[in-house]
């Protein structure tokens, strides 16, 4: 069988092509529409197929190489890759190598199915673009923020399970039509109820002024782009920046994997420590906002909810809008403070250190705290910026306690040191501030809230 | 074409056609494309009784009008998304991926409002809803789609027609 000698994949020309369908197909008349020629192949298209199948493995070898190369073998088996100048296949697309064209049936690669679906891209490719968007992003003094939806931004239940004390919300919904002005909205299609957290739309307006954002959540795709249509009714923030559980690459875990932007420049928002367990060292912990007395029951909480105390976060003065000083913070630093050339820094430097000065001074000793929270808490406390001893001493700041009757929790009182609940320390963590003591007092009664 | 007892009657034949119509137009195989629309019915042969349910098979002849592009074709198709990775078009209900890698050189990617692909002098842009004339370069056709790549970088590719100068 002759093969077509001066047709490489990108040279142009319908002559080319006239030639390489004749060759194909053995057919007398060139037809130029495709319509046609579907109709008219049936007879010879499992014969003219294998045909084509030849041709294009021997094309796909030539790949952008120039033309008049003769092409001595005939590589006749379709999956074998023969990397001659060839091309490196960047990426598929419905299985499609994006760059030549060739059928890739191997699975290397992360799948971007949130931004087009049946795309998927390869390593090399990943990084090459991870590195000019660093470059983009850098130059426009953008770093990368991703935020996860429920308990942080927001807090969805399903209509069945609203408590009696909650049924009133029903007929407090904001309307579906001019979303920017809500914050709670009934989507009666998915059986849900949704309360944006306060202060989540200028969060979201000055965020989007230092950081490209991403939505990353557990939920499935549906639901995360119907939030993402409540919180970005304008597009403008998540455009195909919508991550769900569908689209990560391991089970109940979330990972950087599939975004597009360098590890050392993301930062990321979210509620549940264990979902990040390779990025620990990017995240700034949010208190869960429950508003819904199902979220209230789903952690074992036994009060009443926001819903059903018709109160609310405070807006100024909440969550996210500490946390939203907090970033201005890291940012700031990011791109004023640090030396060096912007490729080279690291956002979770500045984290650390920023959260490192929070207790910093603080010279802490714990006592009788139930030995399971005991080194999670010692860690927090460290991290914070706090030293940890286990002797009493006199450089010793703070006595963390749950119960005022102990050795150590007697010595602080008689040496006038501060007597805190651990919870001092977990508040400084979620609000990025040494909060005042006299909040944390621990009563000399045993009775503890 | 399978058809349900309820359908029995003098209207037979219709339900057969109009459920024929509804299964097939829309669907996609390997061997002929996209069915776009059914032309005609040559032919509809003796139905035969399936045993244990009251289901009739009829056995269908029918033309249609199909779709199915090719490597090398050339077509034009309306760009739907683009982002730094390439952009996606759309040519009836086959979707075409342009890599960056097959876009000329002197485009570059512009991201914002409206992402684009412009040429240094700014006199080309390829957005949404641009129309441009792409050169398919491989295709693969899954159960219910037809996925393609393509180029542009070739002569006379590109834009036809700039949707903010209309």
């Amino acid at each position: 069988m002759s093969v077509v000698t001066d047709s490489p994949v990108h040279s142009s020309g319908s002559d080319d092509f006239i030639d390489y369908l004749n060759e194909a197909l053995d057919a007398s008349s060139p037809n130029s529409s495709s319509d046609e020629e579907a109709e008219n192949q049936d007879e010879f298209e499992d014969l003219s197929r294998n045909k084509r199948r030849k041709l294009e493995s021997t094309e796909e070898t030539e790949g952008s190489t120039s033309e008049g190369i003769v092409e001595q073998k005939l590589v006749v088996a379709e999956s074998s890759v023969v990397k001659v100048d060839g091309c490196t296949h960047p990426g598929t697309f419905g299985k499609l190598c994006i760059s030549c064209g060739e059928i890739l049936d191997g699975e290397s690669g992360v799948t971007f199915g949130y931004i087009h679906k049946g795309l998927r891209l390869h390593e090399e490719e990943i990084s090459r673009l991870r590195n000019t968007e660093m470059n983009t992003f850098l130059f426009s003094k953008k770093l990368f923020l991703v935020l996860d939806l429920d308990h942080t931004l927001l807090n969805t239940t399903i209509l069945g399970q609203l408590s009696s004390e909650e049924l009133h919300l029903l007929n407090e919904t904001d309307s579906l039509e001019d979303v920017a002005k809500g914050s709670l909205f009934k989507l009666e299609h998915m059986h849900m109820m949704t309360k944006l957290r306060p202060f989540v739309r200028t969060f979201l307006k000055e965020a989007s002024a230092m950081f490209e954002m991403y939505i990353y959540t557990m939920g499935d795709r549906p639901y995360a782009l119907e939030m993402a249509k409540l919180l970005d009714p304008q597009g403008e923030y998540f455009n195909a920046k919508v991550i769900s559980r569908d689209d990560g690459t391991q089970k109940h875990q979330k990972g950087l994997d599939v975004v597009l932007g360098r590890d050392s420049a993301v930062l990321i928002l979210d509620d549940t420590e264990h979902a990040w367990m390779k990025h620990k060292n990017n995240l700034i912990l949010m208190e869960r906002y429950h508003f819904f007395a199902s979220s209230c029951r789903q952690f074992g909480f036994n009060c009443k909810s926001l819903a059903e105390t018709k109160s609310d976060e405070n807006e100024t003065d909440g969550a996210l809008a500490k946390i939203l000083e907090v970033l201005k913070q890291v940012h700031c630093t990011f791109f004023e403070k640090l030396q060096g050339d912007l490729v080279d820094r690291d956002v979770r430097q500045v984290l650390s250190s920023v959260r490192g000065e929070i207790l910093s001074g603080c010279v802490i000793i714990f006592s009788r705290i139930n030995h399971l929270a005991l080194p999670t808490l010692k860690r927090i406390a460290e991290q914070l910026g706090a030293t940890c001893l286990t002797e009493l001493d006199p450089t010793v700041t703070h006595v963390v306690a749950t119960d005022a009757g102990t050795e150590k929790a007697r010595w602080a009182v008689k040496e006038k040191k501060c007597l805190v609940h651990p919870r001092w320390i977990e508040a400084a963590n979620y609000f990025w501030e040494k909060q005042p003591e006299e909040n944390f007092f621990i009563k000399k009664t045993t009775t503890q809230s | 074409m399978q058809l349900h007892p309820r359908y029995f009657g003098r209207n037979l034949r219709d339900n057969l056609v109009s459920k024929l119509m509804k299964d097939v137009e829309g669907t996609c195989s390997g061997r002929h494309g996209f069915v776009v629309a059914v032309t005609g019915i040559e032919n509809i042969g003796k139905g035969l009784i399936r045993d244990g349910t009251g289901f009739v098979t009829f056995p269908v002849k029918y033309q249609c009008v199909v779709f199915r592009p090719f490597k090398g074709e050339i077509l034009e198709a309306v760009v739907t998304m683009v982002n730094k990775m390439g952009f996606f078009a759309e040519a009836g209900p086959v979707q075409i991926f342009v890599s960056n890698h097959l876009i000329p050189d002197d485009m570059e990617f512009q991201s914002g409002d409206m992402p684009n692909y412009t040429t240094s002098d700014g006199s080309v842009k390829i957005q949404k809803d641009s129309e441009v004339r792409l050169k398919i370069i491989g295709t693969r056709v899954d159960a219910t789609e037809i996925f393609c790549i393509g180029t542009i970088k070739d002569d006379f590719l590109g834009v036809i027609n700039d949707p903010t100068t209309v």
